[in-house]
């Protein structure tokens, strides 16, 4: 599904956010990004999507050359995965329920099928009670959990999120990455940066760890911590 | 048809429309006093034409034939102009009743009896469709046999052609000014809302929206600006059309002023036409212009 190969991003204040960054994602894989903050998760995902443009290097998704894709095709890319960001992108002036019927609308959707598909992912994400409500209302989690639903509703071949559970409670965060299993399970690719070290250990599935913008460890059934088991301390 | 999706854009757009009413304003008045100075342009400039026209359409040349020429030199002019496809009309007037016009335009001042012979040649008087043709055809006709002189009031014809083509290269240069500048303020409307909603069109787009997607309400908005502001100015040239016409003959009574020469219509039609075209223009641009970045 995904393929990223010797990728480099340097930003244009200099800043080496990759470097040499090899990675292959099979079909329907969960892979959990992890390492400290600013070690270029983010910036990872921004490749997919192509809201960053590697410096160097090759970035194939669902078949796709996104490193060399024109930038009429962007919409078209774009519009088979869901993504949520790690700062939601909500829009404040629309309702929850238009946030997440606003990702179908861009691709032509018929209004048929809005009425559909964006009350069942509202009730997915458990927020079907407040979609009448405005971003700036929510709570930090219900604005995720919003973000969580538009990612879900076009129902994407590819999930990339980018700390999803960063604001939730722990009950909540249960129940987003047992959604995220469920969607998994039905063959959707997940890609999850996280810092929840509880969901990762507890989850035990293949855990991708970067440090300085480099690939260290890739591991099947990893934990959050390098050697965790090995009689290392855990901190923080 | 989708109503759900249709109800959704036009929310879109009033939602942008009304959401800057200052600058929308703006926008509006100034095409329409654009539009208003386009319109009164257009208007006078049919009206002048129309004017030109008339005294044009009036003018004939006339052609008189040396008095040795013989009845087939005169044919063969004849049938020459009724080929020639510039030429509207052309009437024979033979010596005689050239001798009559003459006494009954000369009111009996000349005393024609006391000629023992007529002196005047035979003469034709020749139309055309173009006044802008007369000095070709009156050349092509002096080259002919049997053709004595050829005369038309040569001045007023160069002087009125020279003011119509005058009048059209400085209408051109006013139409394109005052495009140009209700052009730049309509784009700069549609840039601050662009600029106000730049968080939601990169959302947008990174949910997977096409540029056409979120190009459409702006240049909905800018279609609603030019028109609005058209419908405006025309609202206020047909208000003064009918105001000033009647002072305006009253007060200059010997110029055969002919209103019917501007088709009310057809104009109102193009001025609707050049404000949408410019809302649609100015707004594609702008947004264009951002999209790119
Ligand atoms: N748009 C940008 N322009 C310049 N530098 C950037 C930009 N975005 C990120 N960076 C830099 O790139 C590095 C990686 O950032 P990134 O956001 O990918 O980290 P991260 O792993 O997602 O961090 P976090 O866990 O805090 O979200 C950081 O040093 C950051 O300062
Ligand atoms: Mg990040």
């Amino acid at each position: 599904m995904i393929s990223i190969r010797s990728v480099s991003l340097i930003y244009p204040n200099g800043v080496r956010a990759l470097d040499n960054v090899s990675l292959e994602i099979g079909k329907g894989d969960f892979v959990f990004l992890v390492g400290h903050s600013g070690t270029g998760k983010s910036s990872l995902l921004r490749l997919l999507y192509k809201e960053t443009v590697p410096t160097s290097g090759e970035i194939t998704v669902d078949g796709i050359r996104v490193d060399r894709l024109k930038r009429g095709r962007i919409p078209a890319l774009r519009r088979h995965l869901g993504v949520v960001f790690q700062d939601f992108k909500l829009l404040a002036e629309k309702t929850v329920w238009e946030n997440v019927a606003f990702a179908m609308q861009v691709t032509g959707a018929h209004s048929k099928e809005i009425m559909r598909e964006v009350p069942r992912a509202l009730d997915l994400v458990g927020l079907s009670h407040k979609s009448r409500m405005f971003p700036g209302e929510l709570s930090g989690g219900e604005q995720q959990r919003t973000a969580i639903a538009r990612a879900l509703v076009n129902h994407p071949k590819l999930l990339l999120c980018d700390e999803p559970t960063g604001n939730l409670d722990p009950s909540n965060t249960t129940e987003i990455m047992e959604l995220l299993l469920r969607i998994n399970l039905k063959g959707t690719t997940v890609v999850v940066a996280t810092h929840n070290q509880a969901v990762v250990d507890r989850m035990r599935r293949r855990v991708v760890r970067l440090e300085d913008g480099k690939i260290v460890t890739d591991e099947e059934r990893g934990y959050y911590y390098l050697g965790l088991g090995q009689g290392q301390v855990l901190s923080g | 048809m989708d109503w759900g999706k249709v109800k959704f854009f036009l929310g879109e757009v009033l939602r942008n429309f009304t959401r800057n009413a200052g600058m929308q304003a703006t926008a509006i008045g100034t095409v329409a006093i654009t539009i208003i100075l386009l319109g009164a342009f257009l208007f006078v400039r049919a009206t002048l034409a129309g004017l030109g026209s008339d005294i044009l359409n009036q003018i004939e040349i006339s052609v008189y034939f040396t008095n040795d020429a013989t009845t087939a030199q005169e044919d063969a002019l004849r049938s020459t102009l009724a080929h020639d496809p510039r030429v509207a009309t052309v009437q024979f007037v033979p010596r005689k009743e050239g001798l009559a016009e003459l006494r009954a335009r000369t009111n009996g001042v000349i005393d024609t009896s006391l000629l023992t012979e007529n002196p005047l040649p035979d003469k034709m008087r020749v139309r055309v469709h173009d006044p802008a043709s007369v000095p070709n055809v009156a050349a092509k006709i002096r080259k002919m046999k049997g053709i004595g002189n050829v005369v038309y009031p040569q001045t007023v014809v160069e002087r009125l052609l020279q003011l119509g083509g005058v009048l059209r290269r400085i209408g051109l240069v006013v139409i394109a000014v005052f495009l140009l500048v209700a052009g730049i303020i309509i784009s700069n409307t549609i840039r601050l809302t662009v600029f106000a909603r730049r968080r939601e069109i990169s959302i947008m787009q990174l949910v997977g929206a096409t540029h056409m997607y979120i190009r459409a309400p702006f240049i909905c908005e800018g279609l609603l600006d030019g028109l609005a502001g058209s419908l405006i100015a025309v609202a206020v040239l047909a208000g003064a059309r009918y105001m000033l016409w009647p002072k305006l003959l009253l007060a200059l009574p010997w110029v055969q002023l002919n209103a019917s020469v501007v088709n009310g219509p057809v104009l109102v039609g193009q001025l609707l036409l050049v404000g949408g075209f410019i809302g649609v223009i100015a707004s594609w641009i702008s947004v264009g212009r951002h999209l790119r970045t």
